[in-house]
C-alpha cells in the first residue's frame, strides 16, 4: 500500500482557528501524525509588555472567545497576588459563578460541534438553542454574550441583584431538564456510541506523559482538576465531583463533559444561594511592586496556566499564557495514529480544540506525483459516509 | 516554617540532591516554590522531580534579563507548582532539551528558539513555532531589544 | 446589465451564500457567526447558507485581525471566489485590528489585504448585526441596479 502524506488543516464549521496536522496514510489508516501550529499567532505576549495592567485585561480576554473569563481570571489572580490585594469574597464568588456559566456554555457548544462532526445535526441545533439560555444569563449579568469582562483589578465590575439571581436560577432549572436528555442520548444512543467508542484511544500513562489536561485527560481516568487539586476562588467551599471515565476514548470525553454540565449546574445554584455579602472590589494601585507569580485555573478545556512578572512600573515585564489546548495537542497526534482517516475530524474535535481552521488539506500521492486539495468539510462528509456504509446513520433520528 | 511543610520538604530535598547545581531556592507562599538551576543539569533536575510526583510540566516561560536569557520550567504534581529557572548567556544562548522526560514539551521548546533565539540542544528538526515561515530567522520578538515597527502601508492614516 | 448578470445578481440577492474565514480570531465572532445558523436567529430562513468552499460563495465573511500567516490564505480564498463577490469584515478586529492593533503578528484590519464592502463592528459582533450586515449589503447591490 502506498503511503500518502496529508497536511490536514481542519476547517471546523463552528470554530475556525488555523492549525495543521500532517497525517501519513497507509490506505485509509493513519500511520503517523504530527502537529503544526502557529497560524493564530498574533504577538500578544509582546504587546502585553507595552500596555498597562488594566489594558491587558481586555487583551488577555481575547486570547479566546470561548474561555475568555478563564484567561482574565488567571491573569488577574497573578496581578492581585503580586499587588498583595485582598480581593473581597463576594468578588471571588461572582468570578466562580461566571467560570461555571462559561463552562456550561462551552460544553454545550462542544456537544453541538461534536454532534455536527458526526453528522447529527439535530443535536447540534438543540444544544446551541439551549446554549442561548446561558448566553442570556451572561448578557444580563455582564452586558455581553461573549467577552463578559466581569473582572477588574481588585474584584469584579458589576454586582448581582436579586432579580438577576432569580432569572439565572430559572434558566438553570430549564437547562437541568434539557441536560437529562443529553445525558441519556450521549450514553445510550447507539449511533453516537458507534462513532465514539474505541475511537481516539489515549491510555492513562500516555495522557500523563504527554501532559494532557481537562476532560481529555479525565476521560482516560486521570483524576486531575485544578478546582479540586489546588482550589482557587471559592471552590474549596463548593460541593462537586470531579468527573472521570475509564474508556480513554472519544466516548469517554463526551460522557465527562455532559456529566460536568450537571456538576456545574449544582455549583451555580450553590454560589447564587450562598453569595457572601460585602464589597465587589478593592482599590489596587496602578503600579505593581516587583515580583512574580504563577497560577493555574480549570478552564472548560483543562488547565490554563499564566505567569506574570512585575517590575515596579504600571506595565508588566513578562506575561505568559499557556492555554489548555496547547497541552492537549501532543496527545492528539498519539490518538490519531492507528486510527481511520474517517475518524480524524472527531478525534481532533474531541479534545475541544480552541482552534479553528480554514486550511485546506492537500493530499499528495508520491506515486502519481499529483496533489489534490480536500477541505475539512469533505473529510467530515467522508467520515459520515464511511460510517453510513457500516449502518451508522443519524438521519433516521 | 511548619506552615509550609510540604514546600520546605521539596525545597530541602532538591538542595540535598543537587548541591552546587540548585540555588536561590525559596518558598514563596503556599504551594509555590521557586529555584534556579545550572543549565546543563536541567534535564537531571526535571527527571528527578518527575520521580517525586511532579509529572506534569505545565509550561515553559522564556525570559530576557539583559545579560542573560533563560527559561522557567513550571512543574506541578497538580497541588504544588515548583518553578525551575535555567539561565544562559545572551552572547551564546543554549539550553538542553527536556523532551526525553516530557514529550509534551515540544511546542514549548520550539517557542524558546523562535521567540528568544535560545538554541535548545537535542530538539528534533521540524517546523518552527509559533512564527510564520516568512518571519526572518534572526529576529526574536520577545527579546527586550526587539521593537515592532509596522511598515508604512499597515499604519492607519490618522 | 446583460441578462446573465441580472440572473446572477438576482440569485445573490435571493439567496446569498456565505463563506466564513477566520484570519486568526479569538473565536468570539466565529461562534456568533455560527450562532446565526441556530434556531434563535436562523439565517437559513433568509436563504443564507454557510458554504465550505470559496467556489460556491457570494460573500466572504472574515473574522479576525488577519495574522500574517493567514493573510496569504485569505488572498487565495478571495481569488478563488467567482464574481460577483463581496467581503464582509465582521468584528472590531476585522474592521481595524481591534485589540490587536500594534501587535507584530497582525496586519490590522481586513481592508489592508482585501477590498471590503461591509464593516460590522462589535466585540464580538452580535448575530443580529451579522444578519443586518448581509441585508445592508444586498440593499446596496439592489440600489446599484
Amino acid at each position: 500500500m502506498s503511503k500518502i502524506t496529508i497536511p490536514l488543516g481542519p476547517q471546523h464549521p463552528a470554530l475556525k482557528e488555523p492549525e495543521n496536522f500532517m497525517l501519513v496514510l497507509e490506505g485509509e489508516q493513519i500511520s503517523g501524525a504530527t502537529v503544526n501550529l502557529g497560524y493564530n499567532h498574533r504577538g500578544m505576549e509582546k504587546a502585553a509588555e507595552e500596555r498597562t495592567y488594566i489594558q491587558n485585561l481586555y487583551l488577555i480576554e481575547r486570547v479566546c472567545g470561548i474561555c475568555s473569563h478563564s484567561h482574565t481570571t488567571c491573569y488577574i489572580t497573578n496581578v492581585e497576588e503580586i499587588a498583595k490585594a485582598e480581593t473581597p469574597k463576594r468578588a471571588l464568588a461572582i468570578r466562580a459563578l461566571f467560570g461555571e456559566l462559561e463552562r456550561v456554555h462551552s460544553h454545550l457548544l462542544w456537544l453541538g460541534v461534536a454532534a455536527y462532526e458526526m453528522g447529527f445535526e439535530t443535536l447540534f441545533m438543540y444544544t446551541w438553542r439551549d446554549r442561548e439560555q446561558v448566553l442570556d444569563c451572561l448578557e444580563m449579568l455582564s452586558g455581553n454574550r461573549v467577552h463578559y469582562s466581569i473582572n477588574t483589578i481588585g474584584g469584579v465590575r458589576r454586582d448581582i441583584s436579586a432579580e438577576q439571581k432569580a432569572e439565572v436560577l430559572k434558566r438553570i432549572a430549564y437547562l437541568e431538564e434539557r441536560t437529562k436528555y443529553y445525558v441519556k442520548i450521549g450514553t445510550e444512543e447507539s449511533t453516537i456510541l458507534a462513532r465514539t467508542q474505541n475511537v481516539g484511544k489515549l491510555p492513562y500513562d500516555v495522557a500523563i506523559q504527554r501532559g494532557a489536561v481537562g476532560p481529555t485527560a479525565r476521560a482516560s481516568g486521570v483524576a486531575r482538576d485544578v478546582r479540586k487539586d489546588e482550589p482557587y476562588l471559592i471552590y474549596n467551599e463548593l460541593d462537586f465531583k470531579v468527573i472521570t471515565h475509564d474508556t480513554c476514548d472519544v466516548f469517554g470525553r463526551l460522557v465527562v463533559r455532559v456529566l460536568e454540565l450537571v456538576e456545574s449546574y449544582k455549583m451555580i445554584k450553590q454560589i447564587l444561594n450562598g453569595l457572601p455579602e460585602g464589597p465587589i472590589a478593592v482599590k489596587v494601585p496602578m503600579r505593581l511592586p516587583a515580583g512574580e507569580a504563577v497560577n493555574h485555573y480549570e478552564a472548560p478545556r483543562g488547565e490554563d496556566i499564566h505567569y506574570l512578572k512585575a517590575n515596579g512600573t504600571d506595565k508588566p515585564d513578562r506575561v505568559k499564557v499557556r492555554a489548555p489546548t496547547m497541552a492537549n495537542l501532543q496527545s492528539v497526534a498519539y490518538m490519531m495514529e492507528g486510527g481511520w482517516l474517517a475518524d480524524a475530524p472527531l478525534v481532533i474535535a474531541a479534545i475541544d480544540p480552541c482552534m479553528s481552521c480554514t486550511d485546506r488539506a492537500a493530499v499528495w500521492d508520491p506515486k502519481k506525483g499529483k496533489t489534490t486539495v480536500y477541505g475539512w468539510e469533505e473529510l467530515r462528509k467522508m467520515g459520515i459516509e464511511h460510517y453510513k456504509r457500516r449502518g451508522v446513520d443519524f438521519s433516521r433520528l | 516554617m511548619s506552615e509550609f511543610e510540604k514546600e520546605e520538604k521539596i525545597k530541602g530535598a532538591l538542595e540535598a540532591q543537587f548541591p552546587g547545581v540548585v540555588s536561590n531556592a525559596a518558598v514563596q507562599r503556599k504551594n509555590r516554590v521557586w529555584l534556579d538551576c545550572a543549565a546543563d543539569k536541567l534535564p537531571a533536575v526535571l527527571d528527578w522531580m518527575r520521580g517525586q510526583g511532579f509529572d506534569h510540566l505545565a509550561t515553559v516561560t522564556g525570559f530576557d534579563e539583559g545579560e542573560n536569557l533563560g527559561a522557567a520550567y513550571h512543574m506541578t504534581d497538580t497541588h504544588m507548582i515548583v518553578t525551575v529557572k535555567a539561565r544562559t548567556p545572551r552572547a551564546n544562548p543554549s539550553l538542553p532539551s527536556v523532551l526525553s522526560i516530557f514529550p509534551g514539551a515540544l511546542s514549548y521548546e520550539r517557542e524558546l528558539e523562535d521567540m528568544f533565539g535560545i538554541k535548545v540542544q537535542g530538539l528534533p528538526p521540524g517546523r518552527r513555532y509559533p512564527l510564520d515561515d516568512d518571519f526572518p530567522k534572526d529576529q526574536y520578538p520577545l527579546r527586550k531589544d526587539w521593537k515592532f515597527v509596522p511598515p508604512a502601508d499597515e499604519v492607519e492614516a490618522k | 446589465m446583460k441578462i446573465k448578470d441580472k440572473l446572477i445578481t438576482w440569485a445573490l440577492l435571493k439567496s446569498p451564500w456565505i463563506l466564513h474565514f477566520n484570519s486568526g480570531a479569538c473565536n468570539g465572532c466565529d461562534i456568533e457567526i455560527v450562532d446565526a445558523l441556530t434556531p434563535k436567529y436562523d439565517i437559513e430562513r433568509f436563504g443564507m447558507v454557510l458554504k465550505a468552499t470559496p467556489r460556491h460563495a457570494d460573500i466572504l465573511v472574515v473574522s479576525g485581525p488577519v495574522t500574517r500567516q493567514q493573510a496569504k490564505r485569505l488572498r487565495t480564498i478571495y481569488e478563488q471566489m467567482p464574481e460577483p463577490k463581496f467581503v464582509m469584515a465582521v468584528g472590531a478586529c476585522a474592521c481595524s485590528g481591534g485589540v490587536f492593533n500594534g501587535c507584530y503578528g497582525v496586519i490590522p484590519g481586513v481592508d489592508k489585504t482585501l477590498p471590503v464592502s461591509v464593516y460590522v463592528p462589535g466585540c464580538p459582533v452580535r448575530p443580529e448585526a451579522i444578519i443586518d450586515g448581509v441585508v445592508k449589503l444586498i440593499q446596496s447591490v439592489e440600489g446599484k441596479k
